[in-house]
């Protein structure tokens, strides 16, 4: 497959500390590169917030899938800031709304099983969005 | 003179970044609950105002895990400067903490290189507000 028949899908998790939901997003993320090894670039906010040529650079070539884990959307704040409309976006709470996954007593330093069970329902979620995305892409191509 | 510092992590993917964030809420939560806050750069970079508020209102004790220094530019960016910028890659050298043996993606916040990061950060904190 050549380079420009790449289809592949930025995956830009919030990648906050504040929240449980933090943990859940961040741990998500690897969970979604395990799941989909070859489609997904999960790129880092930190790097994205001070322009990293390299991580602009992923950013910037691929459909991006965005994931906020919080009520003020930073994840998507920092998309809109960098110009650029994501192809999907998902929102824990909506998630966990779906799921009827309850994280109450969860810690943000570390996850049981009730924590877990609401990464992998994210994770699920987002490997859905992603294959949408792909197939989208696909067939624009043909 | 500040009763707090804001620590901010770089919030990185990598070994060092999560060695660093899990050391970051030991030393908030178990060792100086008191003394320090917690900043979340995605949140102050979309001007949360709680996190607009830590930069405002307390020295900044910047944690990065690369050369990248992200934290600390990000503090930059929203017109202030770090305090202090520690770099985990260095501490941990020094504390004898083999980063690439490490696990990815998670570490328990009892794992004895959280321990030791958190209480060197701990030291920083207490220097720092002993400095201003």
């Amino acid at each position: 497959m050549t380079e420009e028949h790449e289809f592949k899908v930025a995956v830009l998790p919030c990648n906050g500390i504040g929240r449980v939901v933090s943990t859940v997003v961040r741990l998500a993320g690897y969970r979604i590169k395990e799941l989909r090894p070859e489609q997904v670039e999960l790129v880092a906010s930190g790097r994205l917030i001070v322009k990293d040529p390299q991580e602009l650079a992923r950013f910037t070539k691929y459909p991006l899938l965005v994931i906020d884990g919080c009520r003020p959307h930073c994840a998507s704040f920092l998309a809109s800031e960098l110009g650029k409309q994501p192809a999907a976006h998902i929102y824990v709470a909506d998630i966990a709304a779906a799921n009827q996954i309850s994280i109450a007593g969860e810690k943000r330093r570390g996850l049981t099983d009730k924590g877990k069970k609401l990464v992998e329902a994210l994770a699920q979620k987002a490997v859905e969005e992603i294959d949408r995305i792909v197939a989208d892409e696909m067939l624009s191509t043909l | 003179m500040a009763d707090k510092v804001c620590l901010q992590p770089c919030l990185g993917l990598r070994k060092a970044a999560i060695l660093g964030r899990q050391a970051l809420y030991v030393a908030h939560e178990d060792l100086r609950p008191e003394t320090t806050v917690l900043g979340c750069g995605p949140a102050l970079n979309a001007d949360v105002q709680e996190d607009v508020d830590f930069i405002s209102m307390y020295p900044v004790l910047a944690v990065e895990a690369c050369e990248l220094d992200c934290a600390t530019r990000l503090i930059d960016k929203k017109g202030k400067a770090a305090a202090q910028t520690l770099r985990v890659t260095e501490i941990a050298k020094d504390l004898g903490i083999d980063i690439e043996a490490l696990p990815e993606h998670h570490l328990e916040t009892d794992h004895p290189a959280v321990q030791a990061l958190a209480k060197h950060i701990a030291g920083q904190v207490d220097a720092l507000l002993a400095a201003a």
